[in-house]
């Protein structure tokens, strides 16, 4: 019907007809009612105290004030930025050495490729179930440890709240290097091969030619795999509470565990929601940051 | 370049889409129009059983039922407690729900969300029968607003051919007790298994029991209702005792579950466990036999004999469309032959709380439960049921850290009042 209407203003043909933007609101609308207005009303939860019966009671800041004297908070925010550091900087670092090892056609690189990106496609909770054998007393890895005579270091992984958070760091890794390799992978690939080759002849260095050739091509990379790095550490949930809850004695408790604990398990949902807006506001600094100045370095 | 911009597949795929968002919409509001026409009819039961064999039971008990149809919901525990006060405080609630006695219920019955069922308690109702105390946890401000239909027992679980090996005779007081733990001790076993790696409660089984040997039911339940000091004197003697316990507890219990920690028990790795007898759906059929239980000694003969005995079953809720046949439904469900089938069917040791009920086929096991709690004088629930689930996280905290450093109690004990404190007040 629009179409036959059309004719007149032929020339104008190319922007998008009307009821293309009719059929765009529905889906808009349901991205903002499912989505943005839920998380639109966490703000504001965060100013109240809720227990999800009749009417949110305003509070103001209390919840935020609350949130900084709370001592399991400010451990959880710690080992948040254990976590960031910890998860990032191993996953990254391992992703990218294994990528540029496995990057040459060689024989057989497929099968270590496909061996290292396979723990990827069990969910994090399997991860943390699987790994929770492997660190139970009698398990894989204190045997392992026993046969090579290094009894000493055995110890209960999980249930000591000195080695918790790292124990599970560890399982995360191990699941989260497979995704930034294949990753980096993708980006060695667009990388122009000859600029490789001339640098070799000028007599450069393997590591000249990496730091200096290669690694310079892959900034684009570097951004997506920045910011789904810091959004996965941010929002890493499911391996802790598969493994620990949080324990011992919140020893290995997150900002996502702790929400959740407070939201689900006590429905003290206007606190909840406050540790939810910290969770967003750490995600936004650090993404915004990241991108500005990689913007400017593009500029420059 | 779209000098036809309403293709006829476009038109289509437009249509699906405006189909799609019209069934979001229903998803977004459904369940105040969808079930609002059949909610006179259709009584809705919502239950937290998700485990197979219970939920294959109460799918029986509920297909047994036909006075009016029911739609059985199941839903897994996490989820059915964080949505619970969702269910009730909606426009159209489903009627009856699973719960527990205790301190949530009657803080649920507090805001008006429960109906008043306490017609079922006098005359000729479904409940008429039950005990005194059974009354008394289902009573909040005077009226009744809980059904219960099962409840079990907790005590130290072992196995009877290890102790005949071990040549270790059941303790009756402490000083004998803390004997057995020693003899099992010098013969290479844990005496004590005590899963709380991922179930870090399992920890409170003993502080509850300590605090009801040594202090009594009374002061128990005032201390978790914050009526006492967990820094105070009497918690310190209970303390001093749990402390008298630690060596002999299974140091790798620190990374199990409560399941986990039944393997030892059932290996004769480890000699006893203080837990529920939910224990028996954990041991494998040729150890049941095997499987016995004693009261945890008594400590101070002075103080009258407590035990903890949880309670399940149901609620309705105040706003039910059907409220008359919501209480049918629950007398159905009280009813002895409902109770029967259930515990049968859902192979649990739980205990009816019927007293219609024939248990002379029961287990000897669970006859020795029922002896166990009609000789006591007064019943506890469980930490969590008798407090929250949000007091049972800091005695979670303090009780497994007292575990790993248990020379540090006065600290302990501080740190956990002042987060008991938090929670209490709020």
């Amino acid at each position: 019907m629009t179409a036959l209407a059309a004719p007149p203003r032929k020339k104008r043909l190319r922007a998008v007809p009307k009821v293309v933007w009719f059929f765009l609101l529905i889906p808009a609308a349901v991205e903002i009612g499912m989505v943005f207005w839920p998380a639109v009303n966490s703000f504001y939860l965060s100013l109240t105290e809720w227990n999800g019966l009749g009417a949110a009671k305003p509070v103001g800041l209390d919840n935020f004030k609350n949130l900084f004297a709370d001592d399991i908070f400010r451990g959880a925010l710690w080992n948040n930025v254990i976590w960031a550091i910890g998860f990032g900087g191993l996953s990254v670092l391992g992703g990218l050495a294994l990528a540029v090892a496995l990057n040459r056609p060689r024989r057989g690189v497929g099968l270590y490729r496909s061996a290292i990106y396979l723990p990827m496609v069990f969910s994090l909770a399997v991860t943390g179930l699987f790994w929770r054998v492997q660190y139970q007393p009698d398990g894989t890895i204190n045997t392992l440890l026993g046969a090579v005579g290094l009894e000493s270091v055995e110890k209960q992984w999980l249930a000591n709240p000195d080695t918790a958070l790292y124990a599970v760091l560890i399982a995360a890794v191990w699941r989260q290097v497979g995704y930034v390799m294949v990753l980096y992978l993708a980006g060695l690939k667009s990388t122009d091969p000859t600029l490789d080759d001339a640098a070799a002849t000028d007599g450069a260095g393997p590591w000249q030619r990496f730091r200096y050739v290669t690694w310079p091509q892959l900034r684009g990379v570097n951004t997506v795999v920045f910011a789904v790095t810091v959004i996965d550490s941010l929002r890493t949930f499911d391996i802790v509470w598969a493994m620990t809850q949080g324990g011992p004695y919140h020893s290995s408790e997150l900002l996502s565990t702790y929400m959740f604990q407070q939201g689900f398990t006590f429905l003290n949902l206007g606190y909840a929601s406050a540790i939810a807006v910290v969770i967003f506001a750490l995600a936004l600094i650090f993404i915004i940051t990241y991108l500005v100045r990689a913007t400017k370095e593009e500029v420059a | 370049m779209v000098s036809v911009p309403l293709s006829r597949r476009g038109f289509l795929a437009g249509i699906g889409g405006v189909g799609m968002a019209s069934l979001l919409g229903a998803c977004a509001t459904g369940s105040d129009d969808s079930s609002a026409g059949a909610a006179s009819t259709t009584l809705t039961l919502q239950s937290s059983l998700s485990d197979p064999d219970p939920k294959a039971a109460l799918t029986k008990v509920v297909e047994g039922y036909s006075k009016t149809p029911v739609t059985l919901n199941t839903i897994a525990i996490e989820t059915f407690r964080a949505q619970l006060p969702t269910y009730l405080n909606s426009g159209n609630p489903p009627d009856v729900l699973t719960w527990y006695a205790g301190s949530v219920a009657r803080d649920y019955a507090g805001k008006g969300f429960l109906l008043d069922v306490s017609d079922l308690w006098t005359g000729n109702g479904a409940c008429a029968g039950f005990s005194d105390a059974l009354k008394e946890l289902s009573t909040a401000d005077g009226k009744q607003i809980f059904v219960p239909t099962n409840y079990y027992w907790w005590g130290v679980f072992y196995r009877k051919s290890a102790f005949q090996e071990w040549g270790v005779q059941v303790p009756t007081t402490w000083d004998e007790f803390i004997a057995v733990c020693k003899t099992i001790k010098s013969k290479g076993v844990a005496p004590i298994s005590m899963g709380t790696g991922s179930t870090p409660w399992v920890a409170s089984g003993w502080f509850d029991y300590l605090n009801l040997r040594i202090n009594g039911a009374e002061f128990h339940r005032d201390l978790l209702a914050g009526k006492h000091a967990f820094d105070g004197p009497e918690v310190k003697t209970v303390m001093d005792h749990y402390r008298q316990l630690v060596e002999y507890i299974d140091p790798k219990g620190r990374s199990y579950s409560w399941q986990d920690a039944v393997t030892p028990l059932t290996a004769k790795k480890a000699g006893m466990y203080l837990i529920g007898a939910f224990i028996t759906s954990g041991v494998p059929s040729d150890a049941v036999d095997d499987l016995d239980f004693f009261r945890v000694p008594i400590i101070d003969p002075s103080v009258p004999v407590a035990e903890e005995a949880p309670t399940d079953g149901y609620f309705a809720s105040a706003k039910s469309k059907n409220p008359e046949g919501a209480k049918e439904l629950l007398s159905y469900l009280a009813s002895a032959p409902a109770q029967q089938q259930f515990i049968q069917l859902a192979k649990s040791s739980n205990l009816p709380t019927s007293q219609q009920v024939d248990t002379t086929t029961f287990a000897p096991l669970v006859q020795k439960g029922i002896k166990l709690l009609n000789e006591s004088k007064a019943i506890t629930q469980f930490f969590n049921r008798d407090s929250s689930d949000e007091l049972q996280t800091t005695a979670d905290t303090a009780l497994t850290k007292f575990l790993d450093k248990p020379g540090d109690v006065n600290k302990i004990l501080a740190e956990w009042q002042a987060s008991a404190k938090k929670v209490l007040g709020s």
